[in-house]
C-alpha cells in the first residue's frame, strides 16, 4: 500500500525514478547520476573524453529514439491507449478524474509528438525507427559485453532499464519487442546484466 | 581501411565539380564490382569516366555492403523520417544485405557489356515502383550525363543569405550543406518570401517528379535516394555515432540555438527581425517574423516541456549550460581531423556545421554561447573550412544574387535615386496639372495671333463648301 501511495504521490508531485537520501529527494536519471558523483562514485571516470562524448551521445540517442518511441505507442497508438494506457494513468484517480487526467496527458503527449515532428508518423514508421536505433546500439555494442569495453557506464543503465521494459512489458502488439529481439547481442546483453546485477531478486524475466 | 584513392580528393576538394559527378562516392578500389564495369561499361558510352560513374554510382547504393546509407538520413533524432529507400527495404537488415551483395555482383557482372540490362534488376532489387521509374530516368539519361533530371531538375527553394551565409535559417544551411558536399545538381533559389515557396515553408525541394518535400531530412533522404549521399563510405560503426551525434545536436544544441536567436530579446529585435523584416517584401514583414517567433517559442517549450524548474532564468542556465557541455563534446570528438570521419564530409558534417555555423557568424550583441565556441578553435577552423571550401563566394552573395525577382532589399544607390526623382516629378506634374485643370492657374496665350489664322482657315472652309 505505502508503495502505491508513493508512487501516487511521486507522480502528482514529482517525477519517477527518484531516490530518498536523507532529506534530499533525487529525481530522473541526469541528477541522480550527478549526485552520485558528487559521492564520489562514477562509472565513467575511466573514459577519455572522446569515449564520454560518445557515451553522452548514444544516452541522447536513447532518450531520443526509444522514449519518444515508447510514448508514442504508449498514447498514440489507439490499441495500446484504449486497453492498457488509459486504465493504467487513470488507475489512482476516482471517476471522472481518472478519463480526465488521461485524455489531457494523451493530448499533450500528441501535441508533443507534432512539435517533434513524430505527429505524422504511423506505427510502421515508428517501429522502423525503433529498429534502427536498436541496430546502432547493436553495432556500437559489437561482441564487447559492455558499451565500452569492460566496464558498465549509465549509458548500460540506459539501454538496459529501456530495452528490458520493452522486452518484458505485455502490450497488445509486441512488434516492439520482436524488433529488439532481431538483435542478438542487445539480447544477451540484457540477460547478462540481469544475472550478474539482479540475479537475487528471483528467477529472471528475460527467459 | 579506406584506400583514400583519387575519388576522394576532388571530394574534399572544392565541391562545385559539376553535375556529372559525385566522385567521391565511387570507390574504384574497393568493390571488385568496379574493375569489370570499368572495363565493360566505356564501351557502349561515349563519355567513359563520366558514365562510369554515372553507372558505378548508380549501382553502388544498392550493393549492400553498407549497412547504413539508407538510416543515416533518418537521423537527427525527432525529425525522423521513417521510410528508407526501397532499395535497403529490399535487403532487410544488416545482415541479409550482406548477404545478397554477392548475388548483387551476380547479377551485375553479366549484364555489365551494356548499359541498361542491369537496370531492370537494379529496379526489381528496389523492388519500388518508384524506384523502377527512377531506374527508367536512369536508363535515359545514362549514356549522357548525370544532370539526371534533364526534363526538371531538382529545384531547391531556401531562405536567403546573410551574415556571411550562404543561409540564414538552420534546415536550410544544412541542405544546401548536404547538396554542396553531395554535388547534387540542384537548382537553389533563394528567397526571403516562404510563401513564394511550393508548399509554404521553407527549405522546400521540389523533385523532378514535381512532387515537393519539406521536411529537412525528407529532403535528405530523397537526395540519397537520387544517389547523391554523402555517407555511402561510412562503416556501420560511423553510422551509428551519426545517429547518436545528431540526437546530441537536436537535444542540446538546438533549443538554445532556437533561444539565442528568438527569444532572446536583444538578439531577436537587433538581428533576427531586423533580417527577416528587411528581407521579406511588404507586407509580409509586418506579421511573419513575429508568426515565426511564436512557432519556435512554442516548439521550444514542448521540447524542454518536462524540464520545468521554478523560473525561466533557471531554465534558461540549464538550457546554456547542456549547450555549452555539447559544444565541448563535439570539439572533443572532432578533434584534430578535418572533418568528422576523416577526409570526407557526411551528412553529419553538414548538420553541425549548419548549427555551428549559425551561432559563429552572426554578429549576436548578447552571444553567451557564441563566446564559448569561439573558445573552441577546431570547431571554429571546421566552420571556416567549410565556408571556404564549399561557399567560396560568399562574401558577394551578401547582396545575394537572387534568381527570382527581389523585394526591397536590392535596391541600390542609382535606382533609389531614380525612384526619388522620378517621384519629385510626378508630384509636380500632378500639382500642376491640377492647377490648370481647376482654373486656378491660366495660360493666356497670344489669342489675336492665332485667331486671324483659324478665321481664314474657317472661311477658306467656308468657301470650300460652298
Amino acid at each position: 500500500m505505502s508503495l502505491v501511495a508513493e508512487a501516487f504521490v511521486s507522480q502528482i508531485a514529482g517525477k519517477v525514478p527518484f531516490i530518498h537520501v536523507g532529506n534530499q529527494v533525487v529525481s530522473e536519471l541526469g541528477p541522480i547520476v550527478q549526485f552520485v558523483k558528487a559521492k564520489g562514485h562514477s562509472l565513467s571516470d575511466g573514459l577519455d573524453e572522446v569515449q564520454k562524448a560518445e557515451m553522452k551521445a548514444y544516452m541522447e540517442l536513447v532518450n531520443n529514439m526509444l522514449l519518444t518511441a515508447e510514448l508514442y505507442l504508449q498514447w498514440c497508438d489507439e490499441a495500446t491507449v484504449g486497453e492498457i494506457t488509459h486504465a493504467r494513468y487513470g488507475s489512482p484517480y476516482p471517476w471522472p478524474l481518472n478519463h480526465i487526467l488521461a485524455y489531457q496527458k494523451q493530448w499533450e503527449v500528441k501535441r508533443k509528438m507534432k512539435a517533434i515532428g513524430w505527429g505524422n508518423k504511423t506505427l510502421d514508421q515508428v517501429l522502423e525507427d525503433v529498429d534502427q536505433c536498436c541496430q546502432a546500439l547493436s553495432q556500437r555494442l559489437g561482441t564487447q559485453p559492455y558499451f565500452f569495453n569492460k566496464q558498465p557506464t549509465e549509458l548500460d543503465a540506459l539501454v538496459f532499464g529501456h530495452l528490458y521494459t520493452i522486452l518484458t512489458t505485455q502490450l497488445t502488439n509486441d512488434e516492439l519487442s520482436e524488433k529488439v529481439k532481431n538483435y542478438s547481442n542487445l539480447l544477451a546483453f540484457c540477460r547478462r546484466i540481469e544475472q550478474h546485477y539482479f540475479e537475487d531478486r528471483g528467477k529472471g524475466r528475460l527467459s | 581501411m579506406r584506400l583514400g584513392g583519387p575519388p576522394r580528393s576532388p571530394r574534399s576538394g572544392p565541391s562545385p565539380e559539376g553535375p556529372g559527378s559525385s566522385p567521391g562516392h565511387v570507390q574504384f578500389g574497393k568493390n571488385p564490382q568496379n574493375p569489370a564495369r570499368r572495363t565493360r561499361s566505356p564501351s557502349p558510352r561515349p563519355a567513359a569516366p563520366s558514365g562510369t560513374r554515372g553507372s558505378a554510382r548508380l549501382r553502388r547504393p544498392d550493393s549492400p555492403r553498407r549497412a547504413w546509407p539508407a538510416a543515416l538520413p533518418h537521423c537527427v533524432g525527432r525529425l525522423w523520417m521513417g521510410g528508407r529507400p526501397p532499395s535497403a527495404e529490399a535487403h532487410g537488415p544488416a545482415s541479409r544485405r550482406r548477404a545478397a551483395s554477392p548475388t548483387q555482383r551476380s547479377r551485375a557482372s553479366p549484364g555489365t557489356s551494356l548499359g541498361p540490362p542491369p537496370q531492370p534488376s537494379r529496379g526489381a532489387v528496389a523492388g519500388g515502383g518508384s524506384a523502377r521509374g527512377r531506374a527508367e530516368a536512369h536508363e535515359e539519361v545514362l549514356p549522357g550525363q548525370r544532370a539526371c533530371k534533364m526534363a526538371a531538375p531538382m529545384e531547391l527553394f531556401c531562405w536567403s543569405g546573410g551574415w556571411g551565409l550562404p543561409s540564414v535559417d538552420l534546415d536550410s544551411l544544412a541542405v544546401l550543406t548536404y547538396a554542396r558536399f553531395t554535388g547534387a545538381p540542384l537548382k537553389v533559389h533563394k528567397i526571403a518570401n516562404p510563401w513564394r515557396s511550393p508548399s509554404g515553408t521553407l527549405p522546400a525541394l521540389r523533385t523532378s517528379h514535381g512532387e515537393v518535400i519539406s521536411v529537412p531530412h525528407k529532403i535528405i533522404t530523397h537526395l540519397r535516394k537520387e544517389k547523391y549521399n554523402a555517407d555511402y563510405d561510412l562503416s556501420a560503426r560511423q553510422g551509428a555515432d551519426t545517429l547518436a551525434f545528431m540526437s546530441l545536436l537536436e537535444e542540446k544544441l538546438l533549443p538554445v540555438l532556437i533561444h539565442t536567436f528568438w527569444i532572446d530579446p536583444k538578439n531577436y529585435v537587433e538581428v533576427t527581425r531586423k533580417w527577416y523584416a528587411e528581407a521579406m517584401p511588404f507586407p509580409l514583414n509586418f506579421f511573419l517574423p513575429g508568426r515565426m517567433q511564436r512557432q519556435y517559442m512554442e516548439r521550444l517549450q514542448l521540447l524542454c516541456g518536462e524540464h520545468r524548474p521554478e523560473n525561466e532564468e533557471e531554465l534558461e542556465k540549464e538550457l546554456y549550460q547542456e549547450a555549452r557541455e555539447c559544444l565541448t563534446l563535439l570539439s572533443q570528438r572532432l578533434g584534430s581531423q578535418k572533418f568528422f570521419f576523416g577526409d570526407a564530409p557526411a551528412s553529419l558534417d553538414a548538420f553541425v556545421f549548419s548549427h555551428l555555423a549559425l551561432l559563429l557568424q552572426a554578429k549576436l550583441p548578447s552571444g553567451k554561447l557564441q563566446a564559448h565556441l569561439r573558445g573552441l578553435h577546431n570547431l571554429c577552423a571546421y566552420c571556416s573550412h567549410i565556408l571556404s571550401l564549399y561557399f567560396p563566394w560568399d562574401g558577394a552573395e551578401v547582396p545575394p544574387p537572387r534568381q527570382t525577382p527581389a523585394g526591397p532589399e536590392t535596391e541600390e544607390e542609382p535606382y533609389r535615386r531614380r525612384n526619388q526623382i522620378l517621384s519629385v516629378l510626378a508630384g509636380l506634374a500632378a500639382m500642376v496639372g491640377y492647377a490648370l485643370l481647376s482654373g486656378i492657374v491660366s495660360i493666356q496665350r497670344a489669342t489675336p495671333a492665332r485667331t486671324p489664322g483659324n478665321r481664314a482657315l474657317g472661311m477658306a472652309e467656308e468657301d470650300e463648301e460652298d
